[in-house]
């Protein structure tokens, strides 16, 4: 009997663990590249959905976009769906092939080329590739593509700069922000407080548990220090002078000048957590963040949120200059729907993004990232915000557009992304040095580029 | 003709649920068993998978970051139980103890709170618990403030991550497992304490020879479920921790999700998902050859 029950317990956990797998499996694999023509009023009801991880806000935003074009278009009904940023990609994965998938999805520009290899994402049609490129900067036009297909509406543009507390500045004495890294290890003593060998208030916040945020302001400081993450010809690059620098910078705000308590940066699913109560409560005086958290800033902060300002990267001793990390959000069509659902798609998408379906010459769409505090990409949506992007925080961003690189986009990116958080969060723990996290970082990386081809 | 016939009635009955978990439980066995042998991209029909052999089985014990990452989630996930079990067993036999046996007034009451948790769905006491244990907001350091005890980092230290996962787990279980202690101990007839009472055995005596020993196949039941439930632990790290800090919390649910889902890697998961299987047939096997050994003495 016990022999049976064991059996039987057993053979049901593998069950569980198969099934999760063999969920994930099956569905055909029609490519893109669907030519899309305007859904008018009549035809057959057509049914789509938006997955997206915005927030309750903007969730409610694209919904009043939706409703608007479901007036003009009522054999079109979309419905929008909402995740937790962490669950975006694996939702979208998990539920592409589906008859209930999500037939639109926006998307980190990183996972791009792995969503194309696997027919997730369709091409755009003729008409809105032409569009794309005509309509966007050249280089957002590319970072929606795919040897030189294009996949997707460009959305947003983000990048990365220093945020400071200036009231914690003055308290301190300080005041202009770091320009150098010297500076900044140097400001971030002054500005760290401490009960015993506790710290209370950081000087440098660095974020971890969360792979974009652990590793984009640490790639900033890299960029900025005239290094690179993977060389001209593909091949992993932390093996340079440059990157050991950065790691040795980290190694020194955390272990050396205990300027940085790892503990009070950790992020949550939903990116936001301890790293953003930190700042806002004035426990974090400096931190490297991108602009879309403007508006988390501004609900947590309230009035105090005057007393945050942003500057450009602090420059390492190998760097000409600042230099962050920027990316691309956009918008994407699942290649496995059908033709029906992806002709609705793109043509809402147009909707979505076209000056039509905003006021004062901008998009819905740039109206919606503009209320949480994210630069918009078309060209048109930048010249009507233009006055709106010269507000102090912004400006500090818009200011370094110039100057910043983009973070690499090649097969298998995001693990790559995530192999380089776990060695960054391990220095950061104090569990390895700094030359370890060094070749670690680049024998994990060319492990995982290595792989994917 | 009885005779005959019996094996015929049998089959009949039988065939139902052999069928169902031929088709349940087998097939995705079988499954998962084959692509663990191939390299294959989950958003992408089986038949493009290709055979690798023992590549993706080689790959989870070399050093490179693909092995590392599972030998630790594998590591995390059986601490995590480890410690779950070592928490819930002890105090769910003395909370049934507590309830079962003694005269208290609101027995029922704590009974009813007690399991109240274990209603709650964890994504929910996930969400809670991660405000609970919030460093600079949270009530729980607040509390522990009042006696002079500084804040602790909780669920962003390397070193409390894990075990305040077992804690949540913990809190939400306990209910049930203590539900199934006292569901064990009304098997137990009265007069076998009240003949150890003649004896005189008293209140920690009474249980460490009586009570304990009689609920042995009670508690082998609950070490068994509160073995698979810890095992299957992911609402918690999806929710709150994703894995982290420096993958402390990463655990094989969490871990073959992201590999099989979010990478796409399915012949490596499914490599993870036959480790995880095989793990588990060992332990079980060997909690079972341990009661039985105990039975035997």
């Amino acid at each position: 009997m016990l022999r049976r029950s064991r059996w039987l317990t057993t053979v049901a956990l593998g069950a569980v663990s198969a099934l999760a797998l063999a969920a994930c499996g099956g569905g055909d694999d029609s490519g893109g590249g669907t030519a899309a023509a305007p859904t008018g009023g009549g035809g057959e009801q057509v049914e789509i959905s938006f997955l997206t991880h915005w927030a309750p806000d903007q969730v409610a935003k694209l919904e009043s976009v939706v409703d608007a074009y479901e007036q003009e278009h009522p054999n079109v009904s979309i419905e929008v769906r909402a995740v937790p940023f962490a669950d975006l990609l694996t939702t979208l994965r998990s539920q592409a092939g589906s008859d209930n998938g999500p037939t639109m999805a926006g998307i980190y520009d990183l996972w791009l080329p792995e969503l194309v290899r696997d027919g997730v994402v369709a091409e755009a049609p003729e008409a809105q590739a032409a569009e794309i490129q005509s309509e966007w900067p050249a280089n957002l036009a590319a970072a929606a593509s795919v040897d030189g297909k294009v996949y997707g509406f460009p959305n947003e543009v983000d990048l990365y700069a220093l945020n400071y507390n200036k009231k914690l500045f003055e308290e301190a004495g300080i005041s202009e922000p770091p320009a150098t890294w010297d500076e900044l290890v140097a400001d971030a003593e002054k500005l760290t407080k401490r009960d015993g060998d506790r710290i209370t208030q950081q000087g440098f916040g660095l974020i971890s548990s969360w792979a974009a945020g652990t590793v984009h302001p640490w790639t900033s400081l890299l960029y900025s220090n005239g290094g690179e993450l993977i060389d001209e010809a593909g091949r992993p690059a932390l093996d340079t002078p440059q990157a050991l620098q950065t790691f040795e910078l980290v190694e020194n705000l955390v272990g050396k000048a205990k300027v940085t308590d790892p503990a009070m940066s950790t992020a949550d699913a939903n990116t936001t957590g301890p790293y953003l109560e930190s700042f806002v409560s004035g426990k974090t005086a400096m931190i490297i963040m991108a602009n879309w958290w403007e508006s988390a800033l501004k609900a947590g902060m309230k009035e105090a949120f005057e007393d945050v300002a942003t500057a450009p990267i602090p420059v390492g001793p190998s760097g000409d200059g600042p230099h962050p990390v920027s990316y691309s959000w956009m918008t994407v069509v699942n290649g496995k729907a059908d033709d029906a659902e992806q002709q609705a798609a793109w043509d809402f998408l147009d909707y979505l993004n076209s000056p039509e379906s905003g006021t004062d010459g901008a998009s819905a769409m740039a109206e919606l990232l503009q209320s949480m505090g994210i630069l918009p990409s078309r060209t048109s949506d930048l010249e009507a915000y233009a006055d709106e992007l010269d507000r102090p925080f912004l400006k500090g961003y818009t200011e370094q557009l110039e100057n910043a690189k983009p973070f690499p986009i090649v097969l298998g990116g995001q693990e790559f992304t995530e192999a380089l958080q776990k060695d960054l969060e391990a220095l950061q723990a104090g569990q390895i040095t700094a030359r370890e996290a060094q070749e670690r970082a680049q024998a994990d990386a060319e492990s995982v580029l290595g792989a994917a081809g | 003709m009885r005779v005959a016939r019996q094996p015929l009635w049998t089959v009949g009955f039988l065939a139902p649920s052999v069928a169902l978990i031929g088709v349940f439980v087998l097939v995705p066995i079988g499954l998962t068993l084959w692509l663990s042998l191939h390299e294959w991209s989950t958003a992408t029909p089986f038949s493009e998978a290709s055979w690798v052999g023992l590549d993706n089985f080689k790959a989870l014990f070399e050093g490179a970051i693909v092995g590392r990452d599972f030998r630790q989630s594998w590591r995390n996930t059986f601490v995590y139980a480890g410690l779950s079990i070592a928490l819930i067993l002890p105090l769910s036999v003395v909370l049934g103890i507590i309830i079962q046996r003694s005269t208290i007034r609101g027995r029922t009451v704590l009974r009813t709170v007690l399991f109240a948790t274990y209603t709650i769905p964890m994504i929910a006491v996930a969400i809670v618990w991660s405000k609970l244990y919030s460093p600079s907001e949270g009530p729980i350091n607040e509390a522990l403030g009042w006696f002079g005890i500084a804040p602790q980092p909780w669920l962003s230290s390397t070193s409390t991550a894990l075990v305040s996962l077992v804690f949540l787990n913990v809190w939400q279980q306990l209910g049930y497992f203590t539900v199934l202690v006292v569901a064990g101990l009304t098997q137990i007839s009265p007069s076998v304490f009240e003949a150890a009472a003649l004896d005189g055995a008293r209140t920690l005596k009474l249980h460490a020879y009586v009570t304990i020993p009689l609920l042995r196949r009670t508690l082998l039941f609950c070490v068994v479920i509160a073995l698979i439930n810890a095992i299957q632990v992911f609402e918690p790290v999806v929710a709150i921790t994703q894995g982290g800090p420096v993958g402390s919390t990463n655990v094989l649910t969490y871990h073959i999700r992201q590999v099989g889902i979010e990478r796409s890697q399915g012949g490596l998961a499914s490599a993870m998902a036959v480790m995880l299987l095989l793990s588990l047939m060992v332990v079980v096997t060997f909690v079972f050859a341990l009661a039985r050994r105990a039975e035997d003495r």
